[in-house]
This record gives C-alpha cells, sequence and structure tokens, in this order.
C-alpha cells in the first residue's frame, strides 16, 4: 500500500483539524483512521511505532504524535501546525461546553447527570488499566508494582513527583533482571 | 501572581505525565483541590466531567482548571504549560530513540513502564470516582458499571459517559 505523506501545511493543519473535530471518546482511534486509513499518510506499523514512542513519553500521546509527524514531514513549522490542528477545535469546544455548564450548573437535574458522566469517565480510566494490565496478570512482580502505586497514589494521596522516580528505578531493576 | 502558578505547576506536571493525562490525574487533583484550591473535589470533577464530555485529548482539563481559577488567559497559559515541555521533550528523543533502537535498554524501558502506566490509570480512576477521598456507592457504582461495560463490550465511550449521565440523574438528583 503506497502512503502519501500530506504536501502542504495546509492538508496537514486540514488533516490534524479534522482528527481533532471528531475525536469523542479517545482521539487514538481517530488518529488511526484519518491518518492511516483515509489519508494514508503513514503505514499501519509506522503509526504504530510513532504513538508507541509517544504513550512512552509524558505527555498527550496524540499531541506528541502530532509534534513527531509534523517534525517529519515539514520541520518545526510543521509541528506547530499539526500540534494547532489537533487542538483547535477540542479547544474551543471544551470552553463552550464549561461556559454553558457554570450557567445551568445550579440546576441540581445538570448537576446530577454531569456528575454521573464523571464518575462513569472514572469507570473508564479503571476499565482502560483492566484492559492494559490484562497482559500483567501472570507477572507477580507487575502487580506488586501495580499494588504499590495504587497505595501510595490513590489511597496515601503520596505525590507523583515522589512516588515516580521510586518506581521507576524498582521497575527498571525488574526489567533488566527480566522479571517483568 | 496567578498565571505564573498555573504555568508553572503545569509545566512540571507536563514532564511526568507519562501516558497522557490519565496518569497524572490523582497529582492533578492533588494539586487543584488540595494544594492550591483552585476547586472543590466536586467541582474538579465536574469539569473532568465536561472534558470528557468534549473531543480531543482528555489533557484539555487542565485549560478548564485554568479558565475557572484566571479566565480566557487562564486556560490557554495552563493548556501550553501543560503541552509544550512534553512536546520539546518529544522532539528531543526521538532523535535518541532512532540510535538506540536495538539496545536492551529500550526494551527493559518498555516493559518498565507498562506495570507504573496501569497503577497510575488505575488510581486516577479511584480518585476521580471517589471526590473529597470519601467512599459514595452511587458514584463507585456508576464508575463500577461503566469500568464492566467498557472492559467487556468495545463500545463508543461515549456511549459509556451517556449512561453515567442516565444513571446520574436516576441516582443523584
Amino acid at each position: 500500500m503506497p502512503v502519501t505523506p500530506p504536501k502542504t501545511l495546509t492538508e496537514l493543519f486540514l488533516g490534524f483539524l479534522s482528527i481533532g473535530a471528531r475525536s469523542f471518546g479517545g482521539v487514538l482511534p481517530w488518529a488511526h483512521y484519518v491518518m492511516v486509513e483515509k489519508r494514508r499518510w503513514l503505514t499501519p506499523a509506522d503509526f504504530a511505532e510513532t504513538v508507541g514512542l509517544c504513550q512512552l513519553l509524558p505527555g498527550p500521546n496524540i499531541g506528541n504524535a502530532s509534534v513527531l509527524l509534523g517534525k517529519r514531514w515539514f520541520g518545526l513549522r510543521g509541528a506547530l501546525v499539526a500540534f494547532l490542528g489537533l487542538m483547535a477545535l477540542p479547544y474551543v469546544w471544551v470552553l463552550a461546553l464549561a461556559v454553558l455548564y457554570t450557567d445551568y450548573a445550579s440546576e441540581p437535574m445538570v448537576r446530577a447527570v454531569i456528575t454521573g458522566v464523571g464518575a462513569a469517565g472514572g469507570g473508564l480510566f479503571i476499565g482502560t488499566a483492566l484492559k492494559l494490565g490484562r497482559a500483567l496478570v501472570r507477572k507477580p512482580p507487575a502487580l506488586a508494582l501495580i499494588a504499590c502505586c495504587f497505595i501510595a497514589v490513590a489511597l496515601g494521596r503520596i505525590s507523583l513527583l515522589i512516588v515516580l522516580p521510586l518506581a521507576a528505578v524498582a521497575a527498571m531493576v525488574l526489567a533488566r533482571a527480566d522479571r517483568l | 501572581m496567578i498565571l505564573l502558578e498555573l504555568a508553572f505547576y503545569f509545566a512540571i506536571m507536563s514532564l511526568i505525565a507519562f501516558g497522557g493525562m490519565s496518569a497524572v490525574m490523582p497529582e492533578a487533583q492533588r494539586l487543584v483541590v488540595e494544594m492550591k484550591q483552585w476547586a472543590s473535589a466536586e467541582e474538579f470533577m465536574q469539569l473532568f466531567a465536561v472534558a470528557q464530555a468534549a473531543p480531543g485529548p482528555n489533557i484539555l482539563i487542565v485549560s478548564l482548571v485554568g479558565w475557572k481559577v484566571a479566565g480566557f488567559a487562564g486556560s490557554l497559559v495552563a493548556l501550553v504549560a501543560m503541552c509544550a515541555p512534553a512536546a520539546a521533550l518529544t522532539w528531543w528523543v526521538s532523535n535518541l530513540w532512532e540510535r538506540f533502537k536495538d539496545s536492551p535498554w529500550r526494551q527493559a524501558v518498555q516493559r518498565a513502564i507498562a506495570p507504573l502506566l496501569v497503577g497510575l490509570i488505575l488510581s486516577g480512576g479511584y480518585v476521580i470516582a471517589t471526590p473529597g477521598g470519601s467512599p459514595d456507592w452511587r458514584l463507585w457504582l456508576i464508575a463500577g458499571a461503566s469500568a464492566a461495560a467498557f472492559y467487556r463490550a468495545r463500545l463508543n465511550p461515549l456511549w459509556i459517559l451517556a449512561g453515567g449521565g442516565l444513571m446520574g440523574a436516576l441516582l443523584l438528583a
């Protein structure tokens, strides 16, 4: 399957704009749909590797991927254009929703619905953790690390600035010893 | 100066947000609700819900925090602070990453990060569904049902959020 990377900054911008515009409920599937299936900017393997790297790094995954791909095709200008394209519509949308919500926040029914949506969003996090964790269930050291993170961060409310370095060192030691 | 504070705290959070916003959700809640008291636990949860209901990366919740604290300028400052340091790091690391393509370190990093990510995302879900640290069975029921639905069925998450809204209307109003 031949790939056709974007030829102009406008094309790059519009592509990422269309990802941002429709990325309800998660950006990743839509990024794949637009860039790999519809516009054929990338091969599936290339997409998976780029996103995989971004998942290892801090920051929004597809936001970082937009920076890397923009950089690959057009340098710094491309990185900025791709990132702005991705964020522009969701940013406007979320602010508009927030303004609207504040107007109706005193309505008990509106509060109840939005609190329910928030709890469901928390549930999505838990579901995502379960999906990602499925590959780790046969590795007791990995389960122990997950439990330690949960106890320290969720129950103990200890800052990530403390937990993350300690957990990272422990995880690296285990990974180098082939225990993860 | 509130804008500087927003920029400072979210720039730090940007650099520890491994795996995106999900992993630093507990940290964001701790900062916004406990340390700075920019919002109550319930308000934070509602901002999170609004961000979930919009398209785009869920990192946008920081722009809502910024907006609540310092209006339009705050929303932009918080968003840029949350994204720019991580993007700069990504730019820099992507060059290194190619060079270490076959290094055993690269694979060790990949394996090491997986359990941490799971632990942090799980914590994020717990913290959101337990605003203020006091369990409410109704919120846990909604969160548990949503987690199960998302885990079992390949539903678009939007349907699950809608279901959560409906359950909220029935249980919480």
